[in-house]
């Protein structure tokens, strides 16, 4: 895809814009990072970032509550929030004409949201969220896989030991003082990034958002993040669980680079190759050829100021053959390197990938404020596929050699023959 | 408030820019399908989407009594193993190859097959897709593997609280004699038995003259109604009819059913009723119904059991669709111990239509959800083709996105009420809840709504 310009501006108040025209149809589609994420919550308030989500969909100064997505909803906007280990993102695809509402709906909660929080808005919100935790994660066969691993994978205390849905009993212990001080910790022009994309004029978008968002004040300094790194698993540690579950099952997770350079990119073709779908390695050799699982998947999440993650995981009654068998497999990877064929093959996806990544003004307005966000470099967005074709059979042999190395991970085991 | 802040006034938008539905050119392959080819500029992912009459409900029955259920299903999964038998990789290698993605599945009205690529390497990706709709491979040896795999998927479909939610729904509603009323993928005794010959046979049958072959992308200098042709034209059915689906209707009662899963932390619950299908001129209002009722965030049910209650991460409530029917189904996820209060307060909005109507404002706040959101939902080329393509299964036309769409904006408070009124008894609904029985069975008969009846998880 050619690139597409981009108009970027930072206002006085330190909140970093971009703007990006797209055509196609008549939306607008509006998105803001914040540079907060359960990374940056403290001891005994697991969650926060998460609850306080929620809590910016209950009012500000100027918004009543429920209002926000009682305006959103009657414009026909696709709209909601995500927060994971280091960004909370919030997002509204709207009718381009309603781009200014959904602007002055951004500013009024990074500017005045206190004005709304309250004790009833907190318990409500609270009840919703572990009703999240118990719908999501503890009432889902395997539901608990991922936290579990983060948990084996990172030293107790690291920011990266707990996953952004908290624990409930940090969920119970939140305070009203805590949700305020979070706000006003994080919430601020400086650590955020808003980008919208759509069928809009780049130089009238840049006026709104500064006629929106330029009177807001700058806020804090923001606390220097705790350093986050951890390098190549070495041993297997593992954890066997008796829930019940369907199947006995493996779930294996191992550190990767950070993402950003070179190496992150040649993990990720390499996990595509090793696990991603059923032409994959693993499949072919487990599924397919051994018949000892009927399920198996490998993904990565990338992560920037952590070391980005993969995760592998097969369903089959012999969940301690399986990992024998993986550790060939990770043995044979890291030997002989890919062929040509499944690094083009990988290449080839990594390109299909990038254009579902793109496609669309929401995905597209997500990619800008990502870039934006953690490599000061929205135009990143549109070197994805060209990063991914550039790597070399030989940096993948290399990357796999040292991080997804047989005998070096986090494991879970499912019921099954131990 | 924190010094030197300054607000802006709320600003007034102005009214949503006009946008239509893309218009699909319709042809047809020699004594082949239908075609359907909507150029979309813009779109550099092209989207091919091929159309089968050979759903779960055309599943036929044998000789010797033995339903073929879940031979649909098999049948999409034996597809993407390729034209020679046992020949592992080599398919879906090829797709990846060309940046492709190459899937299928069947729902109880068809079997749809779906290609995903690059605008610039449609052509070649077509000849593969030719291949395999013409000569799949559907080998003996790959199906006893993939009854294997899809046993294992019917577990684990039944061990999530909503897919057993739904399987359990269709079991209640619908009568024994009705297709609907097992699972569409088939049940773990009917799979078990499923072979390859099954398999071949099934997919043999199925006539290309009903089928609809839809192409959606930035065609630009691209000749698609030819790759088209190229691939489909000569394709012919080599076995007799499959059977022609039954028309059962679904049976509205107030039921409870509890389905057993001991220790659950939230109880599932789905609350069904029978609708008339997508082409009753009811439909439109009746989806603006389920809007106002569990359609977003300030919808009723989540208004009261969300975010005044807590009670649940969220409630949806919508219309399923099937070829001959339609069901109104709200469903969710709550807390274990407040479960009989959240059927009694689900049970309250779903009766608040019936006794105090639809205000303009919802109604209102409702159509212009379900009408402005529609280029959003459509942006994709994936999108539109997928929309043509069920469009065409359901013998529709190819005008009927536009149609309701202005049906949903044409529509009243007053009539969607009366509408909902008309399909929907809040006295006559299943209530499914697949949770903790020995902790909600005795709170759910207390409610006094209807009869309850426990059933075991599998």
């Amino acid at each position: 895809m050619a690139e597409q310009p981009l108009h970027e501006h930072t206002l006085g108040n330190g909140l970093r814009v971009v703007v990006c025209e797209d055509h196609v149809v008549p939306l607008a589609a509006v998105n803001i990072w914040y540079g907060v994420g359960s990374r940056h919550e403290r001891a005994g308030r697991t969650g926060l970032a998460h609850l306080f989500e929620h809590l910016m969909f209950q009012g500000s100064a100027n918004v009543a509550e429920g209002e926000h997505a009682a305006l959103l909803e009657s414009a026909g906007a696709a709209f909601n929030a995500s927060t994971s280990f280091e960004r909370t993102n919030y997002y509204e695809t709207v009718p381009v004409s309603h781009l200014e509402l959904a602007l002055w709906l951004e500013a009024d909660r990074m500017g005045t949201l206190p004005a709304a929080l309250t004790q009833a808005n907190l318990d409500n919100q609270r009840d919703v969220v572990k009703n999240e935790r118990r719908q999501r994660y503890d009432n889902q066969p395997y539901g608990t896989a991922f936290e579990r691993l983060c948990a084996l994978t990172f030293p107790e205390g690291h920011p990266y030991a707990h996953t952004p849905i908290g624990s409930m009993d940090d969920l119970d212990a939140t305070t009203l003082e805590d949700c305020a001080d979070f706000f006003a910790t994080w919430y601020a022009p400086g650590n955020a990034v808003l980008s919208v994309v759509g069928d809009v004029d780049p130089e009238a978008t840049l006026a709104a958002v500064e006629r929106y968002f330029g009177g807001l004040p700058a806020g804090p300094e923001k606390p220097a993040a705790r350093p986050g790194g951890l390098g190549p698993l070495s041993g297997v540690r593992g954890e066997t669980l008796d829930e019940e579950v369907p199947s006995p099952a493996y779930f294996a997770m191992f550190t990767l680079p950070t993402d950003g350079g070179d190496e992150i990119e040649a993990a990720e073709l390499a996990v595509e190759i090793l696990g991603g779908g059923s032409g994959s390695r693993l499949y072919d050799r487990m599924v397919r050829r051994d018949e000892i699982a009927t399920e198996v998947w490998a993904g990565v999440t990338r992560l920037a100021s952590g070391p980005s993650l993969a995760i592998v995981d097969a369903i089959g009654p012999d969940p301690d053959k399986i990992a024998a068998v993986l550790d060939e497999e990770l043995q044979r990877f890291a030997e002989h390197g890919p062929d040509a064929d499944e690094a083009a093959r990988a290449t080839a996806q990594a390109e299909r990938g990038f254009l579902e990544q793109t496609e669309t003004v929401t995905a597209l307005a997500n990619a800008l404020s990502q870039n934006a966000t953690q490599f000061d470099d929205p135009a990143r967005t549109f070197t994805a596929a060209g990063r991914a074709a550039a790597v070399t059979g030989d940096a993948i042999k290399e990357m796999a050699g040292r991080w997804l190395a047989p005998g070096g991970r986090t494991a879970l085991t499912y019921g099954g023959t131990s | 408030m924190s010094s030197g802040l300054s607000l802006q006034p709320r600003p007034v938008p102005g009214p949503v820019p006009a946008w239509a539905f893309p218009a699909g050119v319709e042809g047809r392959v020699p004594a082949g399908p239908a075609t359907l080819r909507c150029d979309l500029p813009g779109r550099r992912l092209a989207a091919v989407r091929l159309v089968l009459h050979a759903g779960a409900g055309r599943e036929p029955v044998l000789a010797d009594g033995r339903r073929l259920d879940g031979v649909a299903t098999l049948a999409a999964h034996a597809l993407t193993e390729g034209t020679e038998p046992g020949g592992g990789t080599a398919l879906t290698a090829a797709f990846e190859r060309l940046g492709a993605s190459f899937f299928a599945h069947a729902d109880l009205t068809a079997l749809r097959i779906a290609l995903d690529v690059p605008t610039t390497r449609l052509g070649a990706a077509m000849e593969l897709f030719s291949e395999v709709v013409r000569r799949p491979a559907l080998d003996d040896g790959d199906v006893r593997r993939l009854v294997r795999e899809r046993l294992e998927e019917i577990a684990q479909e039944d061990a999530d609280p909503g897919s057993r939610a739904m399987r359990e729904l269709r079991a209640v509603m619908f009568p024994a004699e009705a297709r609907a009323s097992r699972p569409t993928g088939g049940g773990r005794a009917s799979v078990e038995a499923l072979q390859g010959a099954d398999v071949r046979s099934f997919y043999g049958s199925v006539v290309p003259a009903e089928a609809t072959a839809v192409v959606a992308g930035d065609l630009s200098g691209v000749d698609a109604d030819g790759a088209l042709t190229a691939a489909l034209e000569g394709w012919a059915a080599t076995g007799g009819p499959l059977p022609t689906p039954d028309r059962v209707m679904p049976e509205s009662a107030a039921r409870i059913v509890v389905v057993d899963r001991p220790g659950s932390v939230q109880t599932y619950l789905s609350f069904g009723h029978g609708v008339p299908d997508r082409s009753h001129h009811d439909w439109p209002s009746l989806t603006v119904a389920a809007h106002v009722l569990g359609g977003g965030l300030t919808s009723r049910l989540n208004a009261k059991l969300r975010e005044e209650k807590g009670y649940t991460y969220g409630m949806r409530a919508g219309l399923l669709r099937m070829r001959h029917c339609g069901l109104f189904i709200a469903q969710g996820a709550v807390h274990t111990e407040v479960t009989a209060d959240a059927v009694s307060d689900a049970l309250t909005e779903l009766r608040g239509i019936v006794s105090e109507g639809i205000g303009a404002d919802e109604h209102g706040s409702s159509v212009r959800a379900l009408a402005d959101r529609a280029p959003a939902e459509y942006e994709t080329a994936r999108a539109v083709a997928a929309e043509l393509a069920d469009v065409s299964a359901n013998g529709l036309g190819t005008d009927y996105p536009s149609a309701y769409l202005a049906a949903v904006r044409a529509s009243t408070p007053d009539g969607v009420a009366r509408t909902y009124r008309k399909h929907v008894d809040p006295e006559a609904l299943t209530v499914i809840a697949v949770g903790d029985a020995e902790q909600i069975r005795d709170p759910l008969e207390k409610l006094g709504y209807a009869t309850v009846t426990v059933t075991a998880k599998e």
